[in-house]
């Protein structure tokens, strides 16, 4: 069990640069998730951690080691692959002691980790078979099998269920948790499912362009995503984002204004061009506004298409003229809005409704950077942001800049 | 209506038998060919019979012959009265297969070219392994006009590297041309099989790093990188993992090469100065022991030559099963 540390770890494929000044620490027997979208640099990433990759410039620690240099037999580390990479020509026992016959174990300890194993995994019995006569799923758990018995520091997990049917992912997904808690060992998970990530992970990195954007736990991810990037790749459906700017009292889009002191969003003045975030869930009609403590003003909407997922109905809404509904690019991104009901409202397609934003779950981002500004804001614009019991004195200052501030706003806000 | 409907059926293959005679008998056979899968089947075993029986006698036959000759009182041979049917040995003289190693030491020849194979198909494999490698699996400046150089090798007649070849190893020292400054003193290599084999692996490693560059560059990545994080250096992913993956690959190699090797005279009987085992004469060496100034054995010869075909026999029996479990095992699947 170890730590594994990445020091401003930059990786080119000559003029490409795949993971740039990357400082990344994960903690002993962590669960750590590395996501991103494909070509975002989190493969190779945990390439560089496993030694398949030697980092441009950079260090990479695996306990107190340095390993920047280091073959990947000497890491300690073992990996799970995409696409399984079982050894063809050598069976299911074969294969899972291949790195203890390599290390020169004494065949009864190698029995006995063996067995132990496939226990974990549940391959009692299959040991004698190849692997192309089993389900991809007993094969990844010979995968894992392989990496388990060697008892490594760390284990990689190269998007190890990407190749699995819906069903079985999800089935691995909980053995894996499972596995997690009965090894108690590091594991780096790659994958660009954040489905995933968010079931599993302890934190999730998320990676774009080669740039870690933000390490947190999942639902820190979720609720408090320190940029526009993260905000939108972390979610399912992703987050409503509207553009707008920075008003006397509060936020003006073309299609919709939210009424607030500009003065309580730190890093940002009036004038500012600001995008607005919401997740669909937190978008309500407003009949069902009731159990909602702070709500925005209504904003008029018309129903387009409706999504029925079973336990919710997603809905789109075009805002502003029904008439302009446009599903073109830029536009549709600006006067559409994803709204998730419960699945027994009576919505109805084109039908005109009036919603409501959570203030609460309401995220502002500086456009043209990207960062968040604010995670929930205060009721009403001018003196009346002072009349909050708590909030004033932090939101009120507009001081602290960057992520350290609206995270303790928005904490606060609860 | 029943009625009706039979001298429908009756009047169309009547018309159709009628169209059949107007088309003549080979458009009617193919038109029957082409619409008829039975009779295109068959046609496609006939072909296949025909084509398969001709390969087969044209490269079966002459061992029928050897065997007829070998078993054929060399006397015989000579008087050249031959009994139709022709084609099976006069008289029966198995001893001929006794006499072939009384007359000469005839399985030291086959010995040497043996040995003389199995190390050039070792030298061969091992260096080949590791040019395939680098060649299939990595990415460098300079992979694609290095790989071409090495294939050239292979352009060249072997002959137009004997004279410096055999200057060199009678134990003459290197010059180098035009300025006359001596670089070394090879050893004395001829009568040896390092004279042999040297030249052998050299000549007959461009087909090898070829044939294996192409296997080895199919091996996914994912299969490497998983031995190499199991614990095995590069090295040892190429002996453990994708050299077994590629066995068909490697197999044909290793025939290839011994099979080139084991059949040389032409290097060989220049190397080896005198035609004797102990100078390690090759195989076709010893075969043309036989023939001496005055009288040639034929029925010796060809008892030797189906002698020193055994051995080849075998290795590729072995070989082909192998090959065959290789591609059957599915191993590049994936």
């Amino acid at each position: 069990m170890a730590q594994v540390t990445l020091n401003h770890v930059t990786k080119r494929y000559e003029d490409v640069v795949a993971v740039n000044d990357m400082n990344l620490e994960i903690r002993d027997g962590e669960f750590v998730c590395l996501v991103g979208p494909s070509g975002c640099g989190k493969s190779t990433t945990m390439e560089m951690v496993a030694g398949l990759t030697k980092p441009s410039e950079g260090n990479v620690h695996i306990g107190d080691v340095d390993v920047t240099t280091l073959p990947p037999k000497d890491r300690g580390v073992a990996m799970v692959f995409q696409n399984i990479a079982l050894f063809p020509h050598m069976d299911v026992y074969d294969n899972i002691s291949f790195g203890l016959r390599l290390r020169k174990f004494d065949k009864e300890e190698i029995d006995r980790r063996v067995d132990r194993a496939s226990d974990i995994v549940q391959l009692e019995g299959m040991l004698d078979r190849m692997p192309d006569e089993m389900s991809g799923g007993q094969r990844q758990r010979v995968a894992i099998a392989r990496a388990i018995v060697r008892e490594p520091d760390v284990f990689l997990m190269d998007e190890p269920l990407a190749n699995l049917d819906a069903k079985l992912r999800v089935h691995m997904r909980t053995e894996l948790q499972r596995l997690h808690k009965e090894l108690d060992t590091t594991i780096i998970y790659v994958t660009h499912d954040q489905a995933e990530a968010m079931t599993m992970s302890d934190r999730i990195a998320v990676l774009d362009a080669g740039e870690l954007q933000q390490i947190d736990p999942p639902l820190v991810c979720y609720n408090e995503p320190e940029n526009l990037f993260v905000a939108g790749f972390i979610g399912s459906p992703s987050m409503n984002f509207a553009e707008g700017e920075l008003v006397a009292n509060g936020f003006e889009s073309e299609h919709f204004t939210v009424e607030f002191d500009p003065s309580q969003v730190p890093g940002a003045s009036v004038g500012d061009r600001v995008t607005l975030g919401i997740r669909p869930e937190d978008v309500f009609t407003v009949d069902r506004v009731q159990n909602l403590s702070s709500a925005t003003a209504s904003i008029d909407a018309t129903t387009d298409v409706l999504e029925p997922m079973g336990d919710e109905i997603f809905v789109y809404l075009v805002l502003g003229e029904s008439a302009e509904r446009s599903m073109e690019g830029e536009t549709a991104s600006s006067n559409q809005l994803l709204m998730s009901v419960n699945p027994d409202s009576d919505i109805q397609e084109d039908q005109d409704v009036e919603v409501v934003l959570d203030r609460s779950k309401v995220h502002l981002f500086d456009t043209a950077s990207g960062q968040a500004l604010a995670h929930g804001i205060e009721e009403l614009p001018g003196p009346s942001a002072g009349t909050g019991p708590d909030a004033g004195t932090s939101a009120g200052t507009g001081a602290g800049e960057g992520t350290e501030s609206p995270v303790t706003e928005a904490e606060s806000d609860r | 209506m029943s009625g009706e409907t039979q001298t429908q059926t009756q009047t169309q293959t009547g018309s159709q038998s009628e169209t059949d005679h107007d088309q003549g008998p080979l458009a009617s056979w193919t038109q029957g060919v082409i619409s008829n899968p039975d009779r295109r089947s068959l046609l496609y075993r006939a072909l296949f019979y025909a084509i398969t029986i001709f390969f087969l006698v044209t490269t079966l036959f002459p061992f029928y012959w050897l065997l007829v000759l070998a078993l054929t009182p060399n006397s015989l041979i000579l008087g050249g009265e031959w009994d139709l049917p022709f084609l099976r040995p006069q008289g029966f003289n198995p001893e001929a297969f006794v006499e072939v190693f009384q007359q000469i030491p005839f399985h030291l020849y086959v010995f040497n070219s043996f040995v003389l194979a199995t190390m050039t198909t070792i030298i061969v494999i091992v260096i080949s392994s590791l040019a395939g490698y680098v060649f299939g699996r990595l990415e460098f400046p300079g992979r694609g006009p290095l790989m071409l150089g090495i294939l050239m090798v292979s352009y060249f007649p072997p002959a137009a590297f004997l004279i410096p070849l055999f200057e060199a190893f009678t134990g003459n020292p290197i010059v180098a041309p035009f300025i006359g400054v001596e670089l070394f003193e090879p050893p004395r290599l001829v009568n040896t099989p390092g004279s042999m084999v040297l030249p052998f692996s050299a000549l007959f490693l461009p087909l090898s790093i070829f044939i294996l560059t192409t296997f080895y560059a199919q091996i996914p990545d994912g299969l490497e990188d998983a031995a190499r994080v199991e614990g095995t250096t590069r090295l040892g992913a190429l002996f453990r993992v994708i050299m077994p993956l590629s066995a068909p690959g490697v197999a044909t190699a290793a025939v290839l090469t011994f099979i080139a090797v084991y059949n040389e005279y032409f290097f060989s009987s220049i190397m080896a100065l005198g035609n004797e085992p102990q100078q390690w004469s090759p195989l076709v060496g010893g075969l043309l022991q036989y023939q001496s100034l005055y009288s040639t054995e034929f029925n010796l010869m060809a008892a030797a030559s189906i002698v020193g075909v055994l051995p080849v026999v075998i290795l590729v029996v072995v070989a082909q099963e192998r090959i065959v479990s290789g591609l059957t095992a599915g191993a590049l699947k994936e």
